[in-house]
């Protein structure tokens, strides 16, 4: 068993003639909250899809707990524990916020495929506890009050949260969250900040790319910056933020990160 | 009771007395709403909730109408006995031709699915085997006997899709409720999403459409027992055109509005019989209508069907 959860090993990922990952190097421990930086267009997002099995690199090696997942399929990336968020939030936007959270039970219910069409008392079982364990997570990221409620109409901040109650639903190893306070204001910010220590206490391991640097400061243990797909360098918060190429991979880019 | 639970009874009661009092021509009308009914559900399986674009299902309706009346006029199978093969051919003909395609979106989906269907045609026009006997197609197919009883009559048959339709709600109701029907609704609405929830795409759609070619199977069965007679005609991409139709213009994914699709494309037609050919014309002009004013169907699908202790904290 590997000392890693997760290990990536000089992965290069191209794009028609684009690098947007260049012989990357990275190795997150288990119970880490760690944390992906950079400017737009570094490759943080390209990274991600990486692991998740979205894209699959073209060089080097991605390890899960010592074993090569690269190129396996997104579906069965989940499976092995690895559940994420979007940066353009992805929810099934006209179905309930209950029905949202629910897919992430997918993975965990043992239902037969013969339940699609005739229930059995097993399935009952399966089908109630699932249930049951969507209304924690719900009350967890206090949206019970919206379990009705299409995820579609309801507020940015709210949105966010479901994708993530819908993630930890699965009961993941790792959660991989990509940009989880862009757009929410202050307060909110601080929300997910509580919540996402609370995720870490629940035994989860965290990776996050997160352009709020207060916030990726005062909640990531261990950090990569990257610029042009490429490792500007690694280290704890304090030790990056004093880094001069790291300053410098910034420098002039300051403004375009209010965008996002 | 819920209000859904209410129209669905409303509906069954309606539907259940209706014979008492139908004349034959409308008891036929009846029974032919049915099993459209039925076939329509099917498409919406694959359509409606599984999202698939697919344009080829009266091929499917077909094989159970031609299993049918193949080994019961071919093979002297009693029609009960034909009831297994009805189904299971045309579930194992969906795997083996929707397999190699069911990765493609939309329109190029539709497109193969069409193909599907024409190749169909061509096998039944061109009497394969000496089986399908041609552009003709089949007649003299029996009635289903049991125990020396014989159900012949209009009502027999009414009550036989009356049940069909029932079974079909049966497993609409079940997949609804299950982790299959629910991740067909996340590969619909977001594929990227339901992937990285760990969610098998090919396997979810396929499941669609094994089940939705079953049951159409079945809802063919039922009509070739009907009419005593199938011929390629009833089976064709224009067939198949209707029941995309009936799913859209109804409501994907909604039980009254596949009903109520059924209805107003198979069911009005037939009561302004006495119009002609301008009826069609008033149909494609409503057709045109609900997709410009109710995009999502008549009586659109409503979800946030979850278990009641989960609404205890909604305002
Ligand atoms: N599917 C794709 N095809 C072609 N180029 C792509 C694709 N996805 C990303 N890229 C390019 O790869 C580079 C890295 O993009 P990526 O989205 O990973 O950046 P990022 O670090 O997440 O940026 P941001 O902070 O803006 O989200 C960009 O130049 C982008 O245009
Ligand atoms: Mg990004």
């Amino acid at each position: 068993m590997s000392q890693y959860l997760l290990e990536i090993k000089n992965v290069s990922k191209f794009f028609s003639g684009l690098t947007a990952i260049d012989a990357l190097n990275l190795k997150v421990k288990k119970g880490q909250i760690y944390g992906i930086i950079g400017p737009n267009g570094a490759g943080k997002t390209t990274l991600f899809n990486c692991i998740t099995g979205i894209y699959t690199p073209e060089e080097g090696e991605i390890l899960w707990n010592g074993k090569e997942i690269k190129g396996t399929a997104p579906d069965k990336i989940a499976a092995l524990g690895i559940l994420r968020t979007f940066q353009t939030i992805r929810l099934f936007a006209e179905m309930s916020v209950a029905e949202n959270i629910m897919s992430g039970r997918h993975i965990k219910s043992n239902q037969k495929w013969y339940n699609g069409i005739i229930p059995t008392p097993a399935y009952y079982k399966d089908e109630k506890y699932n249930w049951e364990k969507v209304g924690e997570y719900m009350e967890l990221f206090g949206l019970s009050e919206y379990a009705t409620t299409p995820a579609g109409d309801l507020s940015y901040g709210v949105q966010r949260k479901i994708e993530m109650a819908r993630a930890l639903a699965a009961e993941p190893e790792l959660l991989i969250l990509d940009e989880p306070a862009a757009g929410l204001n202050e307060n909110e910010t601080k929300e997910l900040a509580e919540i996402i220590r609370k995720i870490q206490d629940m035994g989860v391991t965290i990776m996050m790319i997160e352009h709020d640097m207060d916030m990726v400061m005062s909640l990531c243990e261990y950090m990569t910056v990257i610029n042009f797909g490429a490792w500007i360098c690694d280290g704890i918060p304090e030790h990056v933020q004093d880094n001069p190429a790291v300053i410098e991979a910034y420098i002039g880019v300051e403004d375009e990160d209010e965008d996002e | 009771m819920s209000k859904t639970n209410m129209i669905a009874l409303g509906f069954l009661v309606i539907m259940g007395v209706f014979p008492f009092f139908a004349d034959s021509a409308w008891l036929a009308v009846g029974t032919t709403f049915l099993v459209f009914s039925v076939v329509a559900f099917s498409q919406d399986i694959i359509l409606g909730r599984a999202g698939a674009f697919h344009m080829g299902h009266a091929a499917f309706f077909g094989i159970g109408a031609y299993t049918t009346a193949i080994l019961n006029t071919h093979f002297g199978w009693p029609i009960l006995a034909t009831w297994a093969p009805a189904v299971i051919l045309p579930m194992t003909v969906a795997l083996i031709t929707i397999s190699p395609i069911i990765h493609l979106r939309g329109d190029y989906l539709l497109v193969a699915t069409i193909g599907i269907n024409i190749i169909f045609i061509q096998v039944l026009e061109n009497d394969l085997f000496g089986l399908t006997g041609g552009p003709n197609g089949i007649f003299g197919i029996d009635v289903v006997r049991v125990f020396g009883f014989e159900f012949f009559e209009q009502t027999h048959m009414y009550y036989m899709a009356f049940i069909l339709l029932g079974i079909t709600l049966f497993i609409m109701k079940s997949l609804d409720g299950s982790k299959f029907g629910r991740a067909m609704f996340y590969i619909n609405k977001d594929d990227v999403a339901a992937q990285s929830m760990g969610i098998n795409i090919r396997y979810y759609k396929m499941y669609a459409f094994a089940i939705g070619a079953g049951i159409a199977g079945a809802a063919g069965s039922m009509f070739s027992v009907q009419y005593s007679a199938v011929s390629p005609e009833a089976f064709n991409v224009l067939q198949s055109i209707m029941f995309f139709t009936i799913v859209l213009v109804g409501g994907s994914a909604s039980l009254p509005g596949v009903l109520i699709g059924t209805f107003v494309m198979f069911v009005l037609p037939e009561i302004f019989r006495e119009f002609e050919t301008a009826r069609y014309l008033v149909f494609g002009l409503a057709m045109i209508l609900t997709m410009i004013l109710r995009p999502r169907g008549i009586w659109p699908v409503k979800f946030g069907n979850i278990p009641a202790f989960l609404k205890k904290d909604v305002k």
